[in-house]
């Protein structure tokens, strides 16, 4: 049988942003204060009234080809045969490389244990049969876990019915978390950009 | 705006994972690999009045990289388990060529120190040469820690680890200037005066070398910084944040004015044939390199990801 590969897909239409996914993973994972494995970035566009929210639940991207796990020096960090990314914690020596080197800032020093962590997909509740926590918890159903290699499982449906994104594909590291609807300019990390050049300034040194 | 407004009302980002520990570590490989060149290149040319040079480079090598680990075990969230990285090592990871090179190194430094000083010149000029790859690897490797930690775009160039290594001969010569400078001041008396004079043609001749090794820095940073600007926008904001941003005073006016164009003039200028004015310019060169290796690991790691 094939492996299993977990995925996740995010449908932005559906998300109300109330944080229930950010407050799930906290308690599910033990996250410490000042760190968070899931969370929530809002962007507002526009003026009062013509203004809106956009949401994009953030979590580890549990990478096909993760930079963190191939940086890793110690192999703390492996790649499961589910394509779970995880954090083996006896052995991970809390270099920070793998932060370093992830694009998508998800990993944290565990203040507590000073190690790294991440989000895991919750792989003690996917051993177990069940979904992730923040799965579980989303109020609207927005966010669909399962394996993607199964090509009868929900997620594989709506991957296959849905124009999907996922956070800098140019990074080469084949994100496993698919969002729906995502808008772009809440997925850029750079805010200078978003402006869209309305006030030509000196520094604009771009040739 | 007439696109009207985009802000960011939430967000996390999490502490920066490398501290200055790592540029630290990155500064003393780096005098330590351009004091090993120094001394290797004496130990060649065989020449009687380059010996003193090359036994005080011949020390410094290996003691400064006895010293640069300490920064790295320091680092770590989990100090006591430095030894995970012999055990469980992991071959795509520039880290453990690191840890293996930062073994093999100071070994290989002390051995030649010993041939040095006890005056056994094929067998240093033999581990010389065979050092001299091991130098330039492991100062080399830091710049590709750096450059295959890809979501950095600041770090993520090609040029990383050859400004690395060019900057760590520059702050490595500097270093052997200032060493040699106090030794011809303090505890050259009992030379003669013909001997003194060429010693201090010595010093200014490597303070020239240093100099010229400079303009090559220089040049590969004036590179890096076009090709960031003209790069995708992330490689565009390091770009911006270290000319004109937040890191615009450490990066343009320490290690650019500072660290590199005042002390070109100092050695090649009108007071080229200055001690002092040597002395002062390598000074400058080292602070110049700390405050380079500041900008590339903090600058680095400033522009957000998420």
């Amino acid at each position: 049988m094939a492996h299993k590969r977990y995925a996740m897909v995010i449908d932005i239409r559906r998300c109300i942003g109330c944080h229930a996914c950010s407050v799930a993973c906290k308690a599910e994972m033990a996250v410490p204060l000042e760190v968070n494995a899931t969370w929530l970035k809002i962007v507002e566009k526009g003026v009062y009234p013509d203004a809106r929210r956009f949401f994009l639940p953030r979590t580890c991207n549990n990478c096909e080809d993760a930079i963190c796990a191939r940086n890793c020096p110690t192999k703390a960090t492996y790649k499961r045969d589910d394509g779970i990314v995880a954090v083996d914690q006896h052995r991970c020596i809390g270099c920070k490389y793998c932060i370093a080197s992830c694009p998508y800032d998800v990993r944290y020093i565990n203040p507590l244990k000073n190690i790294v962590q991440k989000c895991y997909f919750c792989s003690h509740r996917v051993d177990a049969g069940l979904v992730p926590a923040c799965v579980e918890t989303c109020p609207t159903r927005a966010i669909v876990f399962g394996d993607r290699n199964d090509p009868r499982s929900e997620i594989s449906q709506v991957l296959a019915a849905n124009a999907t994104n996922v956070l800098k594909a140019e990074m080469q590291t084949g994100p496993q978390v698919f969002y729906i609807s995502a808008d772009e300019s809440t997925m850029s990390n750079v805010e200078e950009e978003i402006n869209y050049y309305t006030e030509p300034t000196l520094i604009k040194l771009r040739f | 705006m007439e696109h009207g407004d985009i802000n960011v009302v939430y967000s996390v980002e999490h502490q920066l994972p490398l501290v200055m520990y790592i540029g630290q570590y990155f500064f003393f490989t780096g005098l330590s690999a351009g004091s090993f060149v120094i001394s290797v290149i004496a130990t060649l040319l065989g020449r009687k009045e380059f010996k003193p040079i090359g036994k005080i480079t011949a020390v410094l090598a290996p003691a400064l990289l006895i010293i640069a680990p300490i920064n790295l075990i320091a680092d770590l969230e989990q100090p006591l388990r430095f030894w995970h990285l012999f055990l469980y090592y992991n071959w795509t990871s520039p880290i453990t060529y690191g840890s293996f090179l930062l073994t093999a190194y100071p070994v290989m430094g002390i051995i030649y120190a010993v041939m040095v000083y006890t005056n056994r010149q094929t067998p240093a000029k033999i581990l010389g040469i065979l050092g001299i790859p091991l130098a330039v690897s492991v100062h080399g490797y830091t710049g590709f820690i750096l450059a295959l930690a890809k979501a950095r775009s600041l770090w993520n160039t090609a040029a990383m680890p050859t400004i690395f290594l060019v900057s760590a001969m520059v702050s490595g010569i500097g270093l052997v200037v200032i060493i040699a400078a106090i030794r011809w001041k303090w505890f050259d008396k009992d030379a003669t005066e013909e001997q003194r004079a060429g010693d201090k043609k010595l010093i200014l001749q490597l303070a020239q070398f240093m100099a010229y090794t400079l303009m090559l820095d220089l040049f590969l940073i004036f590179s890096d910084i076009l090709v960031l600007l003209t790069a995708h926008s992330d490689a565009y904001e390091a770009g911006l944040l270290i000319l004109t941003g937040n890191f615009a005073p450490l990066f343009v006016g320490v290690e650019l004015i500072l660290g590199a164009l005042i002390p070109m003039i100092l050695v090649l200028g009108p007071t080229r044939k200055s001690m002092t004015a040597v002395v002062v310019a390598s000074i400058l060169v080292n602070i110049g390199v700390y405050a380079m290796r500041y900008v590339m690991v903090i600058g680095g790691q400033t522009v957000p990801l998420s």
